[in-house]
């Protein structure tokens, strides 16, 4: 009798301790990406996302930090994964604006048809982009990109393009049957990735291809002597380095990556200096600087906000 | 022409080496701690403990109903079977193509709902079962009602036995809302993720560290629950 | 949407997934069981050096899958045999667990028996105690197997290839018939684990255990 009684006690005892658990994690309901920093200019909130990679982390800090410096209150919500769910998060309303390629909108989020590589130049990419944004119920607006494409790249190691002269895509598909190809899945599978090589340069037939899904470590695979070309980003800080040269593709296989703020057409209505603010910051970043703002976080692990605080100081955006 | 930032100029200064970073850097540890590492702490539980609650909330009448009417536990056992055998990674990335789904914990703590009604609901049948018929008799002779010999009588009774699902339950739930920061539903997954993709071993270390200790910390608390409900293994033992 | 995913499944990249997650699963369970049982055997005579298995079985049950891969990054690199590591220290527990309890719970009047009949304490072990511990050793390291296939789609976060690149990539792509192809095979793999373990296993228990479980039940 005794025990039974003592097993009552405990049923309320424990739902009392749930509760009281509860309540202290409810203090951080959502979890997922940091609540809006300093910005408490009074002004509007604006909910910014990012996908889930270092060059999307510094890009919407630096949107973020930007607005903030004019007044708004930004929430930031920088770990959307994919531009699958950031542009879920876009057309349910979570987020106000997050920064897409106007070459991977075309690709995956919108309902582009023709073969995005056949646009030939970075303009006509993006006004196609962004015309079809307009379309969209409800509507977003994608601002004037960045001045830089982040497409794919095909790096080799220096001492391998050096023995080998290797400086185009042209070239590395001759020598391809004797070197290893980092890669991975989806680059294998997509039909603007490795297909896409070969169909432009058909001498492609590796030797050897390794599968390897994280960005971070395709580089050190390479370093580690595990491959002799990868693939990346042409703005990875990494390519900064004098180990790696990145592949020259004067065909111009691949639709071009400029970056811009896609921001729902109805905030940018409510808030038309959000236009200048997010431009300044765009018209600031070219590769170089990108690659150099990339490299201080993945090779010097600084975090993002830092890299995008002293970036935007260096510019006069912020004092 | 661009101006050349400071930041540039000092990395044409430094050649950038590919090497391997640092294990673990205490001093961003000390410094992120509230911004990053306190909010995955309790993100992280958060999912795990509305998870397990919502999933009770769901097994006891379950379970209950199916210890009582047996002919519909095989089809839930089924049911809850095969939403065990779906890999955790491709329910999460499911739930999220869902129309109108909101991005976030959600649609993490529906998919860590689902995984744990099979081993919850198993376990309150085991113990509703392992009551004595000869006590629910005995109950009823004394003249309880049959909702009085229930909360009175069988689930004090089987209390064990269920507390060692929700140990089970809650243990796996922690273990897999790791994998909810890939859809980012947050919780110590996202110091995970965002220390591969970063190259930045110290966040990769934290999180895995610290989603460790918080399941086994539970493991062990609901061990000592367990034992302390388990009269006649006291008794054995003193 | 079926005639997508078997599209999928078609793809000669499929096959090469399909081999390294069996290839990983298999490998992890063989070096789990290589750990596992000689340490059950060597603490099987002492009540505490059975507990310690125990507890640090019940402990290690306990890490989540993700983080004992992820910690595996910085420490072993990426790549299969990162993977192959991490998932074999998962593997342990259940064999372990299941292995130090069988080993001591085998009734010790039946030993007792056997000792007076005039078997050596290698005898008893062999003939006796293995037997009967066989199916409940066997049940750990059916649950292990069952446990590692679903983890070693996490693998794919490492470098470690197998079927979670595919769900990954079906993923990022937004394409769901390769998000489901990895899916289902994932699933019909844990299933063929699961039901052709329990199929060992009921051949492995001895008749005489088999008739005792008959009666019993």
């Amino acid at each position: 009798m005794r025990n039974r009684t003592k097993s009552i006690r405990v049923i309320p005892a424990l739902l009392a301790a749930l509760a009281l658990t509860l309540l202290a994690a409810c203090g951080n309901v959502g979890g997922s990406g940091e609540s809006g920093g300093g910005g408490d200019g009074g002004g509007p909130t604006i909910t910014i996302g990012s996908k889930n990679f270092t060059e999307q982390y510094i890009l919407g800090e630096l949107y973020a930090q930007a607005l903030e410096a004019n007044g708004f209150t930004v929430e930031r919500k920088l770990d959307l994964g994919s531009e699958q769910i950031a542009d879920k998060a876009l057309q349910n309303g979570q987020i106000d604006m997050y920064p897409e390629y106007t070459g991977t909108a075309l690709v995956a989020t919108l309902d582009y048809e023709g073969n995005p590589a056949d646009l030939k130049t970075p303009e006509e990419t993006y006004q196609k982009a962004k015309e079809l944004y307009a379309q969209r119920d409800p509507a977003d607006t994608m601002l004037t990109p960045a001045p830089f494409n982040n497409s794919y790249g095909i790096f080799v190691r220096s001492d391998v393009a050096e023995e080998r002269d290797l400086v185009t895509l042209a070239d590395l598909a001759e020598a391809s049957p004797d070197l290893t190809f980092v890669s991975y899945s989806e680059f294998q599978n997509r039909s603007d990735g490795y297909k896409n090589m070969q169909r432009n340069y058909p001498a492609f037939d590796f030797g050897e291809i390794r599968i390897v899904n994280q960005l971070g470590l395709r580089y050190q695979g390479l370093q580690g002597g595990e491959g002799d070309v990868g693939v990346g980003f042409t703005t990875d800080g990494q390519l900064a380095s004098d180990e790696l040269v990145v592949m020259e593709d004067p065909k111009g296989i691949w639709p071009f990556y400029y970056p811009a703020p896609v921001v729902r057409t109805e905030v940018l209505e409510q808030n038309p200096e959000m236009r200048d603010v997010l431009n300044e910051v765009s018209a600031s970043l070219d590769v170089d600087t990108m690659r150099e703002l990339n490299g201080q976080v993945d090779l010097e692990q600084e975090d993002p906000e830092d890299v995008a605080a002293e970036h935007l100081e260096n510019e006069g955006i912020v004092e | 022409m661009p101006r050349v930032s400071k930041g540039v100029a000092l990395a044409l200064l430094q050649e950038i080496s590919l090497e391997e970073p640092r294990l673990v850097e205490w001093d961003w540890l000390a410094e992120n701690f509230w911004e990053d590492i306190f909010p995955a702490i309790q993100g992280h539980m958060y999912l795990s403990f509305v998870s397990v609650a919502i999933a009770l909330a769901i097994s006891l009448p379950v379970g209950v109903l199916a210890a009582r009417y047996r002919k519909i536990y095989p089809p839930v056992t089924f049911v809850t079977g095969i939403l065990y055998s779906i890999p955790s990674l491709a329910l999460f990335s499911i739930l999220i193509s869902v129309p109108g789904i909101v991005i976030g914990p959600t649609p993490v703590i529906i998919a860590l709902v689902a995984y744990s009604l099979l081993i919850l609901i198993r376990n309150v049948v085991a113990g509703i079962d392992s009551v004595p018929a000869e006590t629910i008799d005995a109950a009823r002779g004394m003249g309880l009602t049959n909702r009085q010999i229930l909360f009175g009588v069988e689930l004090p009774l089987a209390l064990p036995v269920i507390v060692a699902g929700i140990r089970i339950a809650t243990v796996t739930i922690i273990g897999i809302a790791t994998i909810g920061a890939y859809i980012s539903g947050g919780g110590l997954g996202k110091l995970i993720f965002d220390g591969i993709n970063r190259n930045f071993p110290t966040m990769i270390i934290a999180g895995a560290i610290l989603a460790t200790a918080l399941a086994i910390i539970a493991d062990l608390l609901l061990l000592a629950l367990e034992r302390y409900l388990r009269p006649w293994a006291r008794r054995r033992r003193a | 949407m079926v005639g997508q995913i078997l599209e999928v499944i078609g793809r000669p990249g499929f096959t090469r997934l399909l081999l390294t997650h069996v290839e990983l699963s298999a490998l992890a369970l063989i070096i789990a069981i290589v750990i596992a049982i000689p340490v059950a055997l060597a603490v099987r005579k002492t009540q505490a050096g059975a507990a310690v298995a125990i507890n640090v079985g019940n402990i290690g049950r306990a890490v989540p899958s993700l983080a004992l891969l992820a910690l595996a990054l910085p420490f072993f690199g990426f790549g299969f045999t990162s993977a192959l590591l991490a998932l074999a220290a998962l593997a342990v527990p259940p064999i372990l667990i299941n292995a130090s309890t069988a080993l001591r719970e085998v009734n010790p009047g039946v030993i007792d028996a056997a000792r007076g009949m005039g078997l050596s304490g290698s005898q008893v072990l062999a003939r006796i105690q293995l037997p009967i511990a066989a199916p409940v050793i066997f049940a750990g390291i059916r649950t292990s197997a069952v446990q590692v296939v679903a983890s070693a789609t996490l693998a794919t976060f490492i470098g470690g290839g197998g079927l979670g690149d595919l769900i990954v990539e079906g993923f990022q792509r937004g394409d769901t018939a390769i998000l489901l192809a990895g899916a289902l095979s994932v699933a019909v793999l844990s299933i063929i684990t699961e039901v052709g373990f329990a199929g060992i296993e009921r051949a492995l228990t001895p008749k005489g255990l088999k008739i005792a479980q008959k009666r019993r039940s």
